[in-house]
């Protein structure tokens, strides 16, 4: 029999809870310093499989900026942050997207897709119609 | 060119004001940005974590952007790109230079300020030694890699843990550079706590307390920097030097709000803030000029930043109908007992009072937030530097209140 005992701080809301854990053969023992149910699951799932969002960047051509941002549509396995950022580096895009548009389905067979976090045109900056106000000043 | 409400600066606060002013009925709405783009910093912080509460959405900062940008749009505001405004004057007139329609002046009923905050560099904090290359603020590497798409350096040291510092720290690993550390001159770290988790922790970043940069190292490139212990008054401890190697230093030693203007138009600022001493109808000391988001005092969340925007919006919109005339009567709201800041630092008895503060010590156990007078006490889980409080007080508490009122944080 294995015990262990790990810590960890909560993040599912800002109070941020310190918890404590203890278990044995992958079995919880004990848990302390959760202020509500939250932690516990927390704590359950980052024993399981720690899970995250991901955003980063991918190259785009024929705008004004180098890099489109981009994002998971929900939260992946943090072990395959790698595995993502690998397809992602393989990406080049070409002007116009749109925010929401998928970039890579099923990244990494994580069941999520990845998606544009902004809309871009040839104009740059998905903002021509704002831009061309612009120049009608009264 | 005449405007009801002209707003300066399009981030969040200053899109969140134009849009609130345009719904509160003003007509001419004019939202004045001196980049290409509306959004302002938002552009370039791609991580998630805005809008929580204001969209109940875990937005992106680009995602959260171009949903307010397209309720701008839709509420009809004009907005100028490429617009830099040069001057503003106490009797709210503006000075603004455009590419297409070189000085422009505008003669708006209504002024918002929103121009958000600056970066403290390496000039704001004396660290001795070389100047080589390789030295930026955290915002300028991450406006580097999101948008440009350029790696700063490969080896790099972060000093100071705000949250742009741990949230490049975890950017830069994912790109493939190596963090060797984050160095806090504080005793408790500058970000807030989900970013120590999610940026830091996760990628097993270490977090050294009480530690500076004591000198630079490297002729034409960074080759590294000393670190060092300092004491409880913030001394460098003799003999626990250490020299780091690296090719890159960051910089996440705070931020300035930006009030260039708001001097030029005689704007009293608080001492503590550095931003317009304001009211709980965000209007400055100059009639007719209103104040939000980060140029007021830097807020941690963007969601508080809206709230204070929608109000600026709002009052400057029935300031430019008329309807706002100035207070009759105010009071001051001063920081006690572990209080290191309070937003608004003015009360004029016309609305509820909405505070933000800062404590000056973390307390891990719970507290009371006590306004006084009239005596209010209101209890929180516990107090922390990093992590501002909110607090409502309702106009009708506050009615009988004379003289100053002060905000104290007790165990």
């Amino acid at each position: 029999m294995s015990t262990e005992k790990r810590h960890f701080i909560c993040v599912t809301c800002p109070i941020g809870c310190e918890i404590d854990v203890e278990t044995r053969d992958g079995e919880i023992v004990s848990m302390s310093g959760n202020k509500c149910s939250k932690g516990e699951e927390f704590v359950l799932q980052e024993l399981k499989e720690p899970m995250r969002t991901l955003t980063s960047t991918v190259r785009i051509k024929g705008a004004r900026w180098a890099m489109l941002p981009v994002r998971t549509d929900n939260a992946i396995p943090k072990r395959l942050f790698p595995s993502v950022l690998a397809e992602l580096a393989q990406v080049e895009l070409e002007v116009p997207v749109k925010m929401s548009e998928v970039i890579l389905s099923n990244v990494a067979g994580t069941g999520a897709d990845v998606v544009a976090t902004r809309s871009m045109d040839r104009s740059s900056n998905g903002q021509a119609r704002r831009r061309r106000r612009a120049t009608d000043v009264g | 060119m005449k405007a009801d409400v002209a707003v300066i600066g399009s981030g969040p606060a200053g899109l969140t004001a134009a849009l609130h002013a345009a719904k509160a009925g003003a007509k001419n709405v004019v939202l004045l940005e001196r980049e290409e783009e509306l959004g302002g910093i938002l552009k370039q912080c791609i991580h998630n974590g805005f809008g929580l509460e204001q969209f109940k959405k875990d937005y992106t900062g680009p995602e959260y952007a171009e949903r307010l940008i397209d309720e701008v749009e839709q509420a009809n505001v004009r907005c100028l790109l490429n617009t830099m405004v040069t001057g503003l004057t106490s009797d709210r007139t503006i000075t603004a230079v455009n590419p297409e329609k070189g000085i422009l002046t505008i003669e708006p009923k209504g002024v918002v300020l929103a121009m958000g905050c600056r970066e403290r560099a390496r000039g704001s904090i004396n660290i001795a030694g070389t100047r080589p290359a390789g030295i930026y603020t955290a915002g300028v590497a991450q406006r580097f890699v999101n948008i440009d798409g350029y790696l700063p350096g490969k080896e790099i040291v972060i000093l100071g843990s705000g949250d742009i510092g741990l949230i490049m720290a975890r950017r830069l690993v994912l790109e493939g550079a190596s963090v060797k550390g984050v160095y806090e001159i504080m005793a408790h770290p500058g970000g807030l706590r989900r970013n120590i988790v999610q940026c830091l922790q996760d990628f097993d970043i270490p977090l050294h307390l009480s530690y500076t940069v004591v000198d630079i190292r490297g002729k034409e490139r960074v080759e590294g920097v000393v670190v060092c212990a300092v004491d409880d008054a913030l001394e460098p401890v003799k003999g626990t030097e250490q020299l780091i190697e690296c090719d890159t230093l960051l910089l996440s030693v705070g931020l300035i709000p930006e009030n260039e203007l708001s001097k030029e138009a005689g704007v009293e600022l608080s001492t503590y803030t550095k931003g317009p001493v304001s009211t709980e109808t965000m209007e400055t000391s100059v009639g007719g000029v209103f104040s939000c988001g980060n140029v007021s005092t830097v807020f941690d969340l963007v969601d508080y930043v809206a709230q204070t925007g929608t109000r600026a919006g709002e009052s400057a919109a029935k300031f430019a109908r008329g309807e706002m005339a100035a207070p009759e009567r105010t009071a001051d709201i001063v920081a006690g007992h572990n209080v290191r800041m309070v937003f608004p630092q003015r009360y004029s008895f016309r609305d509820d009072l909405v505070l933000f503060i800062r404590s000056a010590e973390p307390i891990e156990k719970s507290v009371r937030i006590v306004i006084s007078p009239p005596g209010i006490k209101m209890k929180r889980p516990y107090a922390r530097p990093n992590e501002m409080a909110r607090v409502r007080v309702p106009r009708e508490k506050l009615a009988d209140v004379e003289g100053s009122i002060e905000v104290s944080i007790e165990e």
